[in-house]
């Protein structure tokens, strides 16, 4: 009983790390989901770019961590302004299908070059700083676990406030409310859309950085099931809610840990979609997404 | 008669091009297929590769534990593909577009990580010693079913209500079209063929692995499509043909591109959509900046000109998109 | 009729005409009187991924094949020249049936090394099986592919010997126990996982935990924690070497202290490079091993090192021995699919780099195993 309870105990924490990665990634889609009713598939290849970045940064560079992860946000950042000038702004007045064909288009371009840039095989991506593990009661963890889970819960707030509190995030709701009337009152869309993409990717780059990390591995790859996955932890927040993706996250990481603990782990990624179709069915509002009619 | 046919047809063409046939034949119910359910419906649908694999492994099953006859499995295969589209389609068809493409995505990879972890379709080693039965006289005749079937389908009532769908969904609601049934039609009979397209890829290739049936199946499936031209037919089988044979043709000239074709693949999604949404030979009545762009070079007189410059997408301005926001 | 390999002849004239008639001619008198002045062209095969996510096995392969051939022609002892036609498959099914289509159908070739993955080779291999081209696989390790017919040879040794050997080594010799395995789910790692718990059932130890993770995983910290908390001493992971990488840093980290065990998808010199002081210690089978004293593979180590910058793996090695074996098969019997096919049938005791090679009567090699272990960054042999 007592080593049940601990084994329990140990895989929350599994699932709790877990969890952070997938919502640091859901954090950047569903902001631009928000703002632009727009999946962004290219999400986890800015992920994964961003990784790229902040290893190169590191090891090549020889950058102080801080000024590396920040540096690695900015220039993500770009390339995600870059993807929507590209591939998206044109298509401001397509059909929702067309958009969505044009962002797989995107996903599988960049992750392509990546693929012939870097080539296909695994990095590995040491913390540039020394990583302590330590036992509380009885369980493990370690420095770069709670780093993790510290970061996303400060972009979380970070996000949260830049929406509630700033001008910026209030033509961003305005822009996502009703494009037309917002621009109607003096807001620039196209340049806050461009930002929302911005912050959207440097989230991302963040949440590859620190992944990256965590698992010591980058590889042109690695943005596919995180990506997925982020995006289903999106939807079971309810996407466009920043609070959302973080809950999302979480409980996706718990499942799927719980999921492994308890049944199998041959089953682990069946049981993430499985998720995502129950949710879209019964809820598709997610857990904290508020019931919006489709406007006509 | 088709081994008449066939015999005829071997004895004038390579062998190794009479494969490759056989592959774009089978590429091409899968692509006609698909464009049913995006190119005509306008329904964004990600997981087509794992309604093959149903198709595939059914008659593969049918073929090498039960002894069931070729033409037997492959009606079968369609068949079980159609339930298994019913299946999926009820619930998720109600959902709208966006949430439809990751809900056939997820689809796609259940079916994919079921297929390895079950003990009967032999898990990860796969399925082996199906008879070959496939043939190229036997998928012609099956491109030209689906394509007659598929033409007929389009052309109709129920055709025209889904090109209404795919216009604008609110719109055809409205004008009392009972968009989730028709949805639902179409993903189903979408879903028949590519079982069936499965089953005589079952009966050629002789041995089934879960990863011939991945993500990016589907996504190769949709390039096809969209290049040819989302809802036309026509388009479907030149897009299949081209995209089939062109890595071919790339092996003996060009193998360093053939090693990157993904790289062209997706920055052709995105330059087709920008450009000529409707690929080579599309339908829909959606417009890229190449149309408008040879528009507005045909109409000489300002005052159409000034008109036409409301119709372009705008770089600066920004606005709602015509569907639903 | 491009890249098909024919001259193309271009009769321009009645002058130029008369002159390549000539020397055809004269060709053809030459070869008659037995001077044969060029050598009779033949073409050998290779299949297997160049390209996508298992390109590192295809291109080692495509080495070995490549610097075997080289040789050859190189050294003038063979009657025939051997000229390389390499064939993508990027691990892809459709792609190896088109691709082993295009090497029988246009190129002609009297015998195949490929293909490189179980899944491509069970594809193909049916297909030169029925067109009586004999192939040699240097790595698909799949138990299925020996059923493929009398012109499938492996030159390499299978999951299940592999697993069985490693699980005697470890309970008979190093006294361990409790044994947990973590796999990939697919064919190669559900084949060595089974092969391994029947052998440590076998010689009377216990598998105490089973988990299973997908290929380019990164996360294994639930199948880890479920492992630590059943004790084991040794961790058998079926796998490849990038995610075994991973699974040892992170098994350190969550503080377990095991034996860390695998097959030949650890051999490479990633293994080190990516899992650094974690994978010290860790005990793997392998076909061959390139700091062999051995003067032959030697040899081929300093040959390979030379040509491509980098130390072979046992795919090329193994690639290296399945061309030579062919290239002498051609040479004794003529460039005959079907006479080549029976003398790689009867090869006995073939000196390869690979240690002393003879053909099973399923096809499958029989030959020796290592077990080697990481010591101080290096690959070391434990036995």
């Amino acid at each position: 009983m007592e080593r049940g309870a601990h084994l329990f105990g140990q895989q929350l924490i599994n699932g709790l790390v877990t969890g952070s990665t997938y919502a640091l990634i859901a954090l950047g889609y569903t902001m631009v989901y928000g703002v632009l009713q727009l999946i962004n598939f290219a999400h986890g290849e800015i992920y994964m770019v961003g990784a790229f970045t902040g290893l190169l940064l590191v090891t090549q560079a020889n950058l102080p961590f801080p000024l590396a992860l920040l540096l690695a946000m900015a220039i993500t950042a770009l390339l995600g302004v870059t993807i929507e000038f590209i591939a998206y702004r044109p298509l401001r007045r397509s059909s929702r299908l067309s958009v969505l064909i044009s962002a797989i288009g995107m996903s599988i371009f960049v992750q392509n070059v990546a693929l012939w840039v870097w080539g296909p095989q695994t990095r590995r991506f040491l913390p540039p700083f020394p990583v302590h593990t330590f036992t509380v009661a009885g369980l493990r963890t370690n420095t770069l676990e709670l780093l993790t889970l510290f970061v996303a819960l400060v972009m979380m707030l970070g996000l949260h406030l830049l929406v509630t509190r700033t001008k910026l995030g209030k033509a961003m709701r305005a822009v996502a409310q009703d494009r037309e009337t917002a621009a109607l009152m003096g807001i620039n869309v196209n340049r806050t859309i461009a930002f929302t993409f911005a912050i959207g990717s440097s989230l991302a780059a963040a949440a590859g950085v620190m992944v990256g990390m965590l698992f010591n591995a980058v590889v042109p790859n690695m943005g596919v099931m995180p990506g997925l996955k982020g995006f289903v932890a999106a939807v079971l927040g309810g996407i466009g809610s920043i609070p959302g993706a973080m809950v999302g996250g979480l409980v996706l990481g718990m499942a799927e840990v719980l999921g492994v603990a308890l049944l199998s782990s041959q089953w682990r990624d069946a049981i993430a979609f499985a998720i995502l179709i129950l949710v879209l069915l019964y809820r598709p509002s997610g857990l904290l997404g508020r019931r919006t009619q489709e406007k006509v | 008669m088709l081994d008449w046919a066939d015999g005829l047809l071997r004895s004038f063409i390579n062998p190794y091009y009479y494969g490759v046939l056989v592959t774009i034949g089978i590429n091409i119910i899968l692509a006609l297929s698909l464009n049913l359910v995006t190119g005509f419906t306008g329904q964004l649908h990600l997981g087509h590769a794992a309604f093959m694999a149903i198709g595939a492994y059914t008659a593969g099953l049918l073929a090498t534990k039960a002894g069931t006859g070729f033409w037997a499995a492959v009606l079968a295969a369609g068949l079980m593909a159609a339930v298994a589209g019913v299946i999926v389609g009820l619930p998720t068809l109600r959902l709208r577009g966006d949430y439809l493409a990751i809900a056939t995505l997820g689809f796609g990879e259940i079916v994919r990580i079921t297929l390895l972890n079950l003990d009967i379709t032999g898990g990860p080693f796969g399925l082996r010693g199906i008879p070959r039965q496939t043939n190229l006289p036997i998928v012609i005749l099956a491109v030209i079913f689906t394509f007659l079937v598929l033409r007929s389908l389009v052309n109709s009532r129920m055709g025209r209500a889904l090109i209404a769908i795919r216009e604008d969904e609110v719109a055809a609601q409205t004008m009392g079209i009972d968009t989730t049934r028709l949805k639902v039609t179409s993903f189903t009979v979408a879903a028949f063929f590519a079982g069936i397209a499965g089953a005589l890829f079952a009966y050629w290739f002789r041995y089934l692995n879960p990863s011939s049936f991945g993500f990016m199946v589907s996504i190769e499936l949709l390039a096809m499509v969209v290049f040819g031209g989302l809802g036309n037919l026509l388009g479907s089988v030149v897009g299949a043909s081209v995209m089939t044979y062109l890595p071919e043709l790339l092996r003996t000239v060009a193998p360093a591109i053939a090693e990157r074709r993904l790289v062209f693949y997706g920055a052709l999604l995105v330059i087709i959509m920008i450009l000529r949404p409707n690929g080579l030979l599309g339908t829909s009545s959606e417009q890229g900046w190449l149309e408008i762009w040879l528009a507005r070079r045909r109409s000489r007189s300002p005052a159409t000109t000034s008109a036409a410059s409301g119709q372009v997408p705008p770089a600066s301005t920004g606005g709602a998109g015509h569907g639903p926001a | 009729m491009k890249g098909l390999g024919y001259p193309r002849v271009r009769f321009g004239s009645r002058l130029a005409f008369g002159v390549g008639l000539a020397a055809v001619l004269a060709a053809l008198l030459i070869m008659g009187s037995g001077l044969a002045l060029a050598q009779q062209t033949v073409v050998i095969g290779m299949l297997g991924p160049l390209s996508g996510d298992y390109a590192t096995y295809g291109v080692s392969v495509a080495n070995g094949v490549e610097l075997a051939i080289n040789e050859a022609n190189a050294s003038g002892k063979y009657s025939y020249r051997f000229v390389l036609r390499k064939e993508d498959t990027r691990g892809d099914q459709v792609q190896a049936l088109n691709a082993i289509n295009k090497l029988i159908e246009l190129d002609r070739v009297t015998a195949i090394v490929g293909a490189v993955l179980s899944g491509e080779t069970l594809t193909a291999g049916p297909i030169a099986q029925d067109a009586g081209v004999p192939f040699i696989t240097p790595s698909a390790t799949a138990p299925a592919v020996s059923e493929i017919g009398d012109y499938e040879f492996r030159n390499v040794i299978t999951d299940d010997m592999q697993a069985a050997q490693m699980a005697e080594y470890a309970v008979k010799n190093l006294g361990l126990r409790r044994f947990a395995i973590l796999y990939a789910n697919n064919d190669y790692g559900l084949a060595l996982r089974r092969a391994f718990e029947a052998g440590v059932r076998a010689h009377g130890g216990q598998v105490v935990a089973v988990e299973s993770y997908l290929d380019g995983d990164s996360n294994f910290s639930a199948q880890l924690t479920n492992i630590a908390a059943q004790n084991p001493e040794a961790l058998y992971i079926g796998g490849y070497y990038t995610e075994a990488a991973k699974i040892a840093q992170q098994a350190a980290l969550q503080g377990l202290k095991v034996r860390l065990m695998g097959a030949d998808g650890f051999d490479s010199p990633e293994l080190i490079n990516l899992g650094g002081a974690a994978v010290e210690g860790a005990l793997f089978t392998s076909g061959f091993y390139n700091g062999t004293q051995d003067p032959l593979a030697a040899e081929f180590v300093r040959k390979y090192e030379a040509a491509y910058g980098s130390k072979p793996d046992m795919f090329a090695a193994n690639a290296y021995d399945s061309a030579r074996i062919i290239i002498e098969a051609i040479q004794a019997v003529g460039p005959n699919r079907a006479a080549v096919r029976d003398w790689i049938a009867n090869v006995k005791d073939f000196p390869g780099v690979t240690g002393l090679t003879t053909f099973a009567e399923n096809g499958d090699a029989v030959k020796p195993l290592y077990i080697l272990r990481v010591e101080n960054g290096q690959f070391v042999q434990e036995r």
